[in-house]
């Protein structure tokens, strides 16, 4: 028994109540057994081999040979545990696979809108008559074959099962890759099945006349941040978190769709291109051309949406890198002055990156082209300015996952259990959200202004001669001011 | 519980019981030495492609899951070569380390002019075969490139796209750790027993019980380390271990068996061809499967 417990890493008292109680049990059993055999040999008949005996008896019996003959009445060899106690091991949900089905087991019923990647569509199962969304994926004609970013949206797509991420059913197909066979030209038709949501967020906000209220603030970003967690915790990088890319349903339920971006990382990280997220959502070591980064690409985007779930409106709306750059560096000095007391470093350079606030990131390939203003000049926080309405906490959250240094943003755990969840208002529970009526299940959406996700190939070079950051914060002085008053709403 | 990052789908009753090839017309007997022919020639590409063992063990893994089952690949209809370097070639893209269509195709025109006996063994000057041999021309290239590209669609159809493929090799090292007999620094025994373990889940590839496509993955590491663990006399708990990494005792017989067969299969395996070489063209097959026909 004492190996026993041992063989489990844990020897507390519980365990060695329960294993004391194991003892007890298996001695009744033993003499209630011996008491049986005896009854057995008094009637002559041969004691049947008990099932509880195989299943109790040690690794000894097994062999490269095989099995031989068991015996009757077997010696223990080992200290086995009771046998009236099975362990209950874990099993896995084993799936199986087979040739992907026909796209025609499917009626479309309407366009819904073009994404970067593919063409989504509402549809209905024939069999079933199951609403789902149908996503045909773009094949480029590119000559290594099927689209790498479509094989990671599948594979980490079907990975996941999680509540917060959009549901992948099966992949289908249409008619031409079955001509692959007929040694015809490869002009693939794949479509993914998927969880039909009624909304994406990006659409809904621009319907709405007034930003989600606080609380429902908070149980967004709260759905998006686990969403965010799970996918990070089965090493997966999203890499093009935006609200289009985040569905909601009439329960107010949001779920992360669009994986064309996702892959599979590690730690350390591999090298990985710097030619993801969408240009309103990336990081500045992306913008700078980090070729290794981690979890924290998404968490910024995460910070983005979260300015954006606040106002409705994109917080960082570049044209191009280096806009998107110079606003990012904005963003940073309005950071930077409100926190001028608690980091003299950060107020020397006004929150311009430093050696110190940012190790490293002069070795970035971009970084090398940039001339940042050496001249520091105080206003006041724009921040407070931008988000009147956002608690201390609030603000504390969004200038966290803002953090240039990606060291210093926080994991989506952190996020989970920052104080802005715990104060008034609470988050609205899901249920009583309010519904809206669905565009995609209707009418064609139009298509608004905003910039997809990069494409593969080359990345753009941020300058290759130096640019001139100098004047970004050049003639603040002319702006209006107003009285620097905000009645601060809950 | 999810647990998608451990487990592995797995083959189903009917697709073990009949296969494409054996509608085909191929027996039991050949289909499997012709998996393994090309379980084999895939481990010697994906060595000279320099890939780690945990990609190429994928690969072989999606080889060996197309030719499963009356609706994946016959070996008579989809040829080995071309399989074995999609697989490979499509696993190699999602990996960390993707190749380019032209060294793979390069690397099988090397290996359809060298002997499977030497494929493994670094090429002296002596036997390296003359590179003008096994260049692939630019009109030779395009057409390989067109049959790779269309192989790696049918693979992806017959599969519906799964390619997720865990492999237990890391499994099998964290559960070494956890039993307590990695001890840093490492002693000459425990060297020995992690790389017997890691052997014996490599050869567990090339068994013709699909030993891959019917356990998952944990089942597979800790039978490795049982048989390596008898081998190399290192004393595992008395108590059922296993049941810790959610194996049972039945499983665990199982594996055991097929691990401790497979290296035996193989060693015959490779006597039974001359030079190893086994039907791998469907022209080859078609010949061995006339000439067994005559033998009856």
């Amino acid at each position: 028994m004492a190996s026993q417990s041992k063989s489990r890493w844990a020897d507390d008292e519980g365990d060695q109540a329960l294993s004391a109680q194991r003892k007890q049990e298996k001695e009744a059993k033993k003499r209630a057994k011996a008491e049986k055999q005896r009854k057995l040999e008094a009637t002559g008949t041969a004691a049947p081999l008990q099932p509880s005996q195989v299943n109790g008896s040690s690794a000894h019996d097994i062999s490269l040979n095989g099995l031989t003959e068991p015996p009757l009445k077997r010696r223990r060899l080992s200290p086995s545990p009771p046998p009236d106690a099975p362990r209950k091991l874990l099993r896995f949900f084993a799936s199986s696979w087979g040739p992907c089905r026909h796209v025609d087991n499917f009626e479309k019923l309407n366009h819904i809108e073009e994404g970067s990647y593919g063409w989504v569509s509402r549809a209905r199962e024939n069999a079933t008559g199951e609403i789902v969304a149908l996503k045909k994926l773009k094949m480029e004609p590119v000559n290594d074959g099927f689209p790498v970013t479509g094989l990671r949206e599948i594979q980490t797509l079907m990975a996941c099962r999680h509540e917060g991420i959009v549901g992948l059913r099966e992949v289908v197909m249409g008619d031409a890759m079955s001509d692959a066979e007929l040694n015809l030209t490869i002009k693939a038709s794949v479509f993914l099945v998927m969880d039909f949501l009624e909304h994406d967020l990006k659409t809904l906000q621009e319907d709405m006349q007034e930003p989600f209220l606080p609380s429902e603030t908070k149980t967004l970003l709260l759905q998006l941040t686990t969403a965010v967690q799970y996918l990070h915790d089965n090493w997966i990088l999203h890499r093009d978190l935006k609200t289009s890319n985040l569905l909601m349903n009439n329960r107010g339920q949001m779920k992360v769709a669009d994986f064309g971006m996702a892959r599979y990382f590690g730690d350390p990280p591999p090298k990985m291109t710097q030619l993801v997220v969408t240009l309103w959502y990336r990081g500045p070591e992306l913008l700078l051309g980090a070729e290794k980064y981690g979890r924290e690409v998404d968490i910024w985007s995460v910070g983005c949406i979260f300015g954006e779930l606040l106002t409705k409106e994109p917080l960082l709306q570049g044209k191009n890198e280096v806009d998107q750059l110079s606003k990012v560096l904005q963003l940073q000095k309005m950071h930077s002055c409100s926190l001028i007391r608690i980091v003299p470093k950060i107020f020397e350079l006004l929150g311009l990156p430093t050696e110190a606030s940012w190790p490293g990131y002069k070795r970035l390939p971009n970084a090398r082209s940039l001339r940042l203003p050496s001249d520091p000049r105080m206003h006041g926080s724009v921040l407070g300015g931008k988000f009147p309405y956002l608690t201390t906490a609030g603000s504390s959250l969004l200038t966290s996952l803002l953090a240039l240094n990606p060291a210093s943003r926080p994991t989506a755990s952190e996020i989970l259990a920052h104080p802005y969840f715990k104060e008034d208002p609470k988050p609205k529970s899901t249920a009583m959200f309010p519904t809206f009526p669905s565009k995609a299940g209707q009418e064609k959406r139009r298509r608004a202004a905003s910039p997809s996700a990069p494409k593969r190939g080359e990345a753009p070079k941020i300058g290759e001669g130096a640019i001139d950051f100098g004047g970004i914060f050049a003639g603040r002085e002319e702006e209006e001011k107003g009285a620097g008053f905000a009645l601060k709403l809950i | 519980m999810d647990l998608t990052s451990l487990s592995n789908p797995l083959v189903t009753l009917d697709q073990l019981s009949s296969s494409s090839s054996q509608l085909d017309g191929l027996s039991t007997e050949l289909e499997n030495s012709i998996r393994f022919g090309g379980v084999q020639l895939t481990e010697a590409a994906g060595v000279l492609l320099r890939l780690p063992q945990e990609v190429i063990a994928q690969a072989v893994v999606i080889f060996t899951r197309f030719y499963t089952g009356p609706e994946g690949g016959s070996f008579l209809i989809n040829p080995v070569k071309d399989v074995s370097a999609a697989s490979l070639y499509m696993i190699a893209k999602i990996s960390a380390i993707p190749q380019t269509p032209r060294s793979v195709l390069n690397v099988y025109a090397y290996l359809s002019l060298t002997a499977p006996k030497s494929r493994m063994d670094a090429p002296s000057d002596r036997q390296r075969p003359d590179p003008e041999s096994h260049y692939l021309t630019t009109g030779a290239y395009l057409a390989a490139r067109t049959t790779l590209l269309q192989t790696e669609a049918m693979i992806l159809r017959a599969l519906s796209f799964i390619t997720k493929v865990v492999v237990p090799h890391h499994l099998a090292l964290t559960f070494l750790q956890t039993l307590g007999v990695l001890p840093s620094p490492p002693t000459s025994k425990s060297r020995a027993l992690a790389g017997r373990t890691i052997s014996h889940l490599n050869t567990g590839l090339f068994s013709p019980q699909l030993l891959y496509l019917t356990h998952q993955p944990t089942a597979l590491a800790v039978a490795a380390i049982y048989v390596a663990a008898k081998e190399i006399g290192v004393n595992l708990p008395c108590s059922e271990w296993w049941e810790v990494f959610d194996v049972d005792r039945e499983e665990l017989g199982f594996l055991v068996v097929g691990l401790g067969s497979s290296r035996l299969w193989a060693e015959q395996e490779s006597r039974k061809w001359v030079e190893g070489k086994c039907p791998l063209t469907v022209e080859e097959i078609m010949l061995e499967m006339e000439r067994g026909r005559e033998v009856q």
